[in-house]
């Protein structure tokens, strides 16, 4: 099984500016890694490289040692010979075709003879659960059937590198959580390598082995999800992976010099009291790490906060505090009992602290410090 | 999984590998890439056909002709301003340009008002009104614009015809009524003929943007207390005026180059227009002077699609959405619901059953519309005595047939190409692999709208009519027929082609390429078959479009190349005026009946294939 390898990869659509700026970036071979960012930070571009739809202006793509694209050696493989899969965002169903014509045509291109093509195309299309609707046309399908249709195109090549673009983006909730188990099922049977692009946090946490975190151009982070979520490379990271997203607050006031009063001078102290003098420029503390009520053994940092708001969620309770100087969120799973106006305790364990540059110098966690 | 955090620095994009390395990846990447050759292709294609003659022609106006060295003074090819001095400085420049001149002009306004005055009046009722039958009357009312444009100037002429022209006389002169010649001919019967064709191209544009116009507009500003008069001065006129415009606009533009009516109506009297004087140059071989005319015409018609544009595009803030009331509500005329009906019926009347007709009794009666001399002679007869260049009925023979032939040759092949054309042009925008080719298709296939057909035409023999280079003279092949009506109907097609490629996008080939399939198998199996449709309307619209087509072609056929429309002006130019009309018929029944059948079929609307 393949592993990706992009390296110094760049892409420019004319003009000055880059779609993707210099990426490094390894899919080890059977990873299901979620490319994630926000809206226009080059997650398709990557992705259209890998399939060769788009030219890197400079750098090396490869799977495994097969050079698929090099501009300093002049290198291309056209995406016809690159034998991936690819889910398009709108799922791209031909619509002269039939549903079965569909997922037969990547066959039909390798020379398949019909009766195993037709066999083949059966299966994909019985393992996406839509083998119903087999005679039908694109547009007589509801979208989550054309979605299940371009995944089974995808699958029924058996093709060891799968890309797709926010597949899921389109379908209910219903249907998206039952497409991701059904995508995870898939990862695990065929064992291929797949890229995901999403700009949803949450499914890459659920799905992937491994999140890659772009933002304009850039990788920010890569790593395994819950290591993503504990040890964020820097503060981009630490605000968009996580919902709702991590409250960072600046210590150096705008006005320059320290404060020595407010929520952030108190954070400070209290991480400098466990590991000595670190100068933080920022603090970031997760909404549901922050704690209501008395810590159980003083340790920890405290203080106390005014109830602004609750606002309850289901299985969840989302409380607006002030503290000290500062708004902050905490996230309950008990109910919360408290008015807004109410003077309450709260605490954590977890911090997270970073430098001028935005980078992380280091995370606290109960008696753990790290780096 | 190591933790791979950023770099201390933040990565700026790495410098471009150097120029070589780039252009030998670049290469590599084309030669997987045929759309990169496509679009040069295309490029070449269009530059040679579109541009080139364009040029020629522009170069042909300021260059010394063979044969005119002694009147210029100067070397035949040196560049020259005699000709440009000659039409409009010289003793002639009144007969040849200055009159011409201020008689299209004077046809321009007089055809605009007469549309607007019917086609408005018509849009207001079909739309905003509950005259009876508005279903019926909206369709109708719109077949003039299924007819050659010339066919109500043989209807006319079978009317009101003297005998200062040759052959038959018309209706009334036979019945012993002398028709003056300014009933016969010249500017007043040009006007109503043409107007009685154009009318309906207003109450498309005028009917369309009635329809998109929201009642609650105008009833917002009756509710504020204005009076009817004022609603629709202060409200609908304004709202109006970028449909008026762009029909006037367009009409004016038409006028300009339509060369059959003028030339049956206008000759006889001698009253000359740009058009037929530039047919006149051309046919007296005096090439200098029909580049300068030609390029006058080119002129006026890029200013008149400008100030479209231009105008267009200031409106297009006034544009408004309809709301949902926006049809329901008709004005009620109460008891002027059936004269209103009356007025529609004598439209379509005048419009369409009165020249049919008067055609028609034409072909089948000696004297004129006199039923007792009924004769099928005109359709059918073996011989017919005195006719001596056509010397039987229109069915007989083979000129008939063999100009129903070439014209479904040629205008079937140029449709054709015209269609596959367009939406390879349409693909190679969309793709966009290369902006600048992309743009330029864009532009240059579009450069024939702002050209006059026959002004286009003029050019293509000057490009065409001598062997240049490895491309022997094309003058009188049939090959440049169908290159000519292919590249004057190529905006429309390739404009549609680009909203048709637009509309697929790029992800159904795309999806096609990453399951494996080459460019030859992406192209068969996924474009095209989806294109299907577009690419049966776009060989439809030209090809009735073409069928009747007469300025474009005048000046390029010969005795062997006849086309329907040209042999009838051949018919009328010999005087032999049943033949000719039935001739025009025959176009009519076609050009109607595939009209009918393609809506019907497509469900596509005739407005859509009207001035783009
Ligand atoms: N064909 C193109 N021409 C020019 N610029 C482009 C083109 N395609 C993308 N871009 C630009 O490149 C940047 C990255 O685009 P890309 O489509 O990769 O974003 P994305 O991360 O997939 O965003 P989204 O989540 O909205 O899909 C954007 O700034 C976009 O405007
Ligand atoms: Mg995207």
């Amino acid at each position: 099984m393949p592993n990706i390898t992009l390296s110094g990869v760049a892409k420019s659509y004319g003009g000055g500016d880059y779609a993707v700026k210099n990426l490094d970036l390894t899919v080890p071979d059977g990873a299901f890694m979620c490319l994630l960012g926000p809206s226009g930070c080059g997650k398709t571009t990557t992705l259209r490289m890998i399939a060769g739809l788009e030219q890197p202006t400079s750098g090396t793509i490869a799977v495994d040692d097969r050079i698929l694209d090099s501009v300093e050696r002049g290198l291309y493989v056209p995406p016809e010979k690159r034998g991936m899969g690819l889910v398009f965002q709108n799922y791209a169903l031909w619509p002269h075709l039939s549903v079965r014509e569909n997922v037969e045509f990547g066959l039909r291109m390798r020379k398949v003879p019909a009766p195993e093509r037709r066999a083949k195309a059966e299966a994909a299309l019985r393992m996406v659960h839509v083998d119903a609707a087999m005679d039908r046309y694109p547009s007589q399908l509801s979208g989550g059937q054309q979605q299940r249709v371009a995944l089974a195109r995808m699958l029924a090549i058996n093709p060891s590198v799968l890309l797709l673009d926010e597949p899921l983006s389109n379908l209910d909730a219903r249907l998206r959580l039952e497409m991701r188990a059904e995508l995870k099922r898939i990862h695990e049977e065929s064992g291929a390598t797949i890229v995901f692009v999403t700009h949803d946090q949450l499914e890459a946490l659920t799905m992937a082995t491994d999140i890659a975190v772009m933002n304009e151009g850039e990788l920010q982070q890569l790593a395994a999800p819950m290591e993503m979520y504990a040890r964020p490379a820097n503060r981009f990271v630490a605000e968009f992976v996580g919902s709702p997203p991590m409250a960072i607050i600046d210590v150096v006031p705008p006005g320059g010099g320290r404060a020595s009063t407010g929520l952030a001078a108190s954070l400070t102290r209290f991480a400098e009291s466990r590991v000595g003098p670190c100068a933080p420029a920022a603090v970031g503390v997760r909404p549901e790490a922050l704690r209501l009520g008395t810590p159980p053994s003083g340790a920890g940092w405290r203080e106390e906060a005014v109830v602004e708001a609750v606002l309850p969620a289901g299985s969840s309770w989302t409380v607006r505090l002030r503290v000290l100087d500062t708004e902050l969120y905490a996230v309950s799973y008990t109910p919360v009992d408290a008015a807004p106006g109410d003077v309450l305790d709260c605490w954590t364990e977890q911090m997270h602290l970073f430098d001028a540059d935005g980078i992380r110098i280091f995370s606290l966690d109960g008696a753990e410090v790290r780096a | 999984m190591a933790v791979a955090t950023k770099a201390e620095t933040p990565p700026s994009p790495p410098p471009p590998p150097p120029r070589l390395r780039r252009l030998v990846y670049r290469l590599r990447v084309l030669r997987h890439e045929p759309t990169a050759a496509l679009g040069l292709i295309l490029v070449v294609l269009l530059a040679y056909l579109v541009v080139a003659p364009l040029v020629a022609v522009l170069s042909d106006a300021f260059r010394v002709q063979y044969g005119d060295d002694v009147h210029a003074g100067q070397q035949a090819g040196e560049w020259t301003g005699y000709y440009l001095w000659r039409v409009l400085r010289s003793q002639i420049s009144g007969l040849l340009f200055w009159e011409p001149l201020l008689n299209t002009l004077v046809i321009a306004v007089g055809t605009t008002l007469f549309a607007l005055v019917i086609g408005g009046g018509m849009a207001w009722l079909v739309t905003r009104t509950n005259v009876p039958g508005r279903k019926w009357l909206a369709g109708a009312l719109v077949v003039p614009y299924m007819l050659p444009s010339w066919t109500f100037s043989l209807a006319w002429l079978s009317l009101f015809k003297n005998e200062r022209a040759g052959g038959q006389v018309g209706f009334l002169q036979a019945q012993g009524i002398r028709t003056p010649d300014w009933l016969a001919y010249g500017a007043m019967p040009i006007i109503i003929t043409l107007g009685l064709h154009y009318y309906p191209f207003v109450l498309l544009l005028v009917g369309n943007a009635l329809r998109r116009i929201d009642v609650q507009l105008e009833d917002s500003a009756r509710i504020l207390g204005a009076p009817r008069r004022t609603v629709v001065r202060r409200i609908v006129v304004p709202l109006m005026l970028p449909a008026l415009s762009s029909a006037v606009l367009l009409v004016v533009g038409r006028v300009l180059g339509t060369f059959g009516t003028p030339y049956v109506l206008g000759l006889p009297a001698d009253y000359r227009v740009l058009s037929t004087g530039l047919f006149q140059s051309i046919r007296d071989r005096s090439t200098g002077v029909a580049s300068v005319l030609a390029t006058v015409i080119v002129i006026i018609g890029v200013l008149i699609v400008f100030t479209d544009m231009r105008l267009m595009r200031e409106h297009r803030r006034f544009v408004t959405v309809g709301g949902k009331g926006a049809m329901d509500r008709l004005g009620d005329l109460r008891r002027w619901r059936w004269p209103a009906f009356a007025l529609g019926l004598l439209a379509f009347g005048v419009s369409v059953l009165v020249p049919i007709l008067t055609l028609l009794l034409s072909t089948v009666t000696r004297t004129p519309m006199d039923l007792k001399t009924f004769t099928l002679d005109y359709w059918f007869a073996e011989r017919l005595p005195g006719a001596v260049g056509f010397p039987h009925g229109v069915f007989r023979g083979a000129e008939m047939w063999e100009a129903a032939w070439n014209s479904l040759r040629v205008v079937g092949l140029a449709s054709l190409i015209c269609a596959v054309v367009g939406l390879l042009v349409g693909y190679v925008v969309v793709r966009g692999t290369a902006p600048k080719v992309a743009a330029f298709l864009r532009q240059v296939s579009f450069l024939p709208y702002l050209v006059p057909g026959i002004a286009f035409a003029a050019a293509s023999l000057s490009l065409f009519a001598v062997a240049r280079g490895p491309i022997p003279a094309l003058y009188g092949t049939t090959f440049l027929l169908i290159l000519v009506m292919a590249v004057t109907h190529l905006p429309y097609s390739s404009r549609s082609g680009i909203a048709a490629m637009t509309q697929l996008g790029v992800e159904p080939e795309e999806a096609a390429q990453i399951a494996g399939a080459s460019w030859w198998q992406r192209m068969r199996r996924i474009i095209f078959p989806i294109q299907k449709g577009a690419l049966v309307t776009g060989v439809v619209l030209p090809f009735i479009s073409g069928l009747k087509e007469l300025s474009i072609v005048i000046m390029l056929t010969t005795t062997g190349t006849q086309l329907l429309t040209t042999l009838s002006i051949g018919l009328v130019d010999y005087g032999y005026t049943q033949l000719a009309n039935a001739v025009v018929l025959v176009i009519a029944l076609v050009s109607f009946t595939m009209t009918y059948l393609t809506q019907r079929l497509t469900k596509s609307s005739l407005a859509s294939g009207i001035g783009g």
